[in-house]
């Protein structure tokens, strides 16, 4: 049964050959090469990945990401970034979608109203061309909204119902100012326990493309692995989506050194533990696999 | 004070909601009308910044604290026109749990899934929804499952779409319209197609248990409730 992680970073060493953006979360010294991630994967039986990009939305910045597409085309998949206020995303979007491997874009906005009273035009959203783009060239959006633009996700949805949608890290749309790291550099993302963020969440399985990604565990919870604060919120996922739209993801690699590789892919079974074998081998990768349309591992 | 009918009561028993149209009118329902409107553009900026931060839900909109703002949230409380029947069916001890007051903004479909609100563990936990402006068919209106809320009814399932519910109805109305329930029945808003918010206040009350609502809880609006029974609903006196 193919295992695949649907959420992993990996970047190098800003270079003239791999070029990228230096912040908190990819200091100029840092570098997580896929190498790591896949001897990581080869450990614990994970045998493809999706490539999510970080270090900056150009498309220069691309350049590692679209090096490890090209060196294993048949392991990963690469969801690429689109420069905020691009006055031509459609051409960005074809630009990286044409080499191999990238599938789709991450968005961390929609760009609506705030004010959910306010007239509702989605035309006018910020985000609405490059969803009518990814509508008519069916490239996948990944979707991690903030907490102020969850409400707009349905309008985008109602007018683009055949693009696909993966929502991060649990449908936990992250509130302004939640967002800090630990002592280790690692993410955090302060959440309510009361997290209203349910009341799109759950309720966007109306939508039969709409995925919701099991990751992002240790950077919501307020307790040590396996994070069972977070039981509840998993259980709820998979009764609104069911086991045919969840993936698992281990937003390799903040998370490496604890709770480490391993435990996350027990993570499912620790916060699902009623799972059926086949219910649970569909989380950790046949959904992805359908969904994302992964080759099989040895036809490429 | 009016009790409820013998037909009331068997509603009550067999389909576990009753409605009361007109139950708010005229005068007060006007001072009601005036009171939301005022508060809710009060409180509003307030609650957009807490959508920003995660931590309200932007799908609907209540106004903080609404009994402390204006005495016609809490004169709603025990308003002779459901009250009766309210007081019957707790066997004489209700008390108040909360008050809600309620803008829904249209959205693509509507901001809450059929459910229950308790178990049958639970003691009787009943609500009164009263609409503060018209609410016509597919504008969000109130919908409940008729006899759901009896122990052999069921199992339900929660329906991907509002209008695949089987057996459910909805109620529509004028302001002023008011629907009490038995929530432990399978309930929802409906979507609302239309451009017009719907405006609502949920009455929350139980039947009561001992310790199930603290005194400090409501003491903000003691001074206003100045009879037993009102104490005693409010749960200022045990």
């Amino acid at each position: 049964m193919p295992r695949i992680d649907a959420h992993a970073h990996v970047f190098a060493k800003p270079s003239a050959q791999f070029p990228r953006a230096v912040d908190e979360d990819c200091p100029a010294g840092r570098e997580e090469p896929v190498g790591k991630l896949l001897e990581a994967m080869h450990a614990n039986r994970i045998g493809q990945a999706v490539l999510v990009q970080i270090g900056g939305a150009e498309v220069a910045q691309h350049a590692y990401l679209l090096h490890c597409l090209r060196e294993h085309r048949d392991r990963f998949r690469g969801i690429g970034l689109i420069p905020p206020g691009d006055p031509e995303p459609e051409r960005h979007m074809d630009r990286l979608a044409a080499e191999p491997g990238i599938i789709g874009f991450r968005l961390f906005t929609v760009g609506g109203p705030r004010d959910p009273f306010a007239p509702i035009d989605v035309r006018r959203f910020a985000t609405y061309r490059i969803w009518k783009h990814a509508a008519a060239k069916d490239y996948v959006i990944w979707l991690y909204a903030r907490a102020r633009d969850a409400h707009l996700i349905p309008y985008l949805l109602e007018q683009f119902p055949q693009v696909r949608v993966v929502v991060n890290h649990l449908g936990i749309c992250p509130g302004a100012g939640a967002a800090s790291r630990d002592d280790r550099g690692r993410p955090r993302i302060a959440t309510p326990t009361y997290n209203p963020a349910f009341h799109t969440t759950y309720r966007l399985n109306r939508y039969e493309n709409v995925v919701v990604k099991l990751s992002g565990q240790p950077a919501f919870s307020r307790e040590q692995y396996p994070y069972r604060d977070l039981a509840r919120w998993h259980h709820n996922l998979f009764e609104a989506y069911g086991p045919g739209r969840l993936m698992w993801g281990s937003d390799f690699p903040w998370n490496l050194a604890d709770p480490g590789y391993a435990r996350l892919t027990s993570v499912v079974r620790e916060l699902l533990p009623g799972l059926s074998e086949a219910d649970h081998a569909a989380i950790m990768g046949a959904n992805a696999r359908r969904f994302l349309r992964f080759p099989s591992p040895n036809t490429d | 004070m009016r009790g409820p009918t013998e037909a009331q009561t068997r509603q009550w028993q067999e389909d576990g909601f009753l409605v009361f149209p007109g139950a708010i009118a005229g005068e007060q329902l006007q001072r009601l009308q005036r009171a939301f409107d005022h508060w809710a553009e009060r409180c509003k900026a307030d609650w957009l910044d807490r959508i920003d931060r995660g931590e309200q839900a932007a799908t609907y909109y209540d106004i903080p604290d609404p009994l402390d703002k204006d005495e016609i949230f809490i004169d709603i409380v025990d308003h002779p026109s459901y009250f009766g029947c309210l007081s019957e069916f707790t066997g004489g001890q209700p008390i108040v749990l909360a008050e809600q007051v309620r803008t829904v903004p249209p959205w693509p479909f509507s901001y809450t899934s059929w459910h229950p609100d308790v178990p049958h563990s639970n003691p009787l936990h009943i609500k009164v929804q009263i609409y503060v402006n018209d609410v016509a068919p597919g504008r969000g209106e109130f919908a409940f499952v008729p006899g759901s809320h009896k122990r052999s009814a069921g199992p339900y399932t929660r329906p991907l779409r509002q209008e695949s519910m089987p057996g459910y109805r909805t109620f529509t109305g004028a302001a002023g319209t008011a629907v009490m329930f038995n929530a432990r029945g399978w309930h929802a808003a409906m979507d609302n197609h239309g451009g017009t918010p719907r405006k609502s206040i949920i009455l929350i009350y139980e039947q009561r248990t001992a310790g199930r609502v603290d005194a400090g809880t409501f003491s903000s609006i003691a001074h206003l409730c100045t009879t037993p029974e009102r104490r005693r609903l409010f749960s200022l006196e045990q």
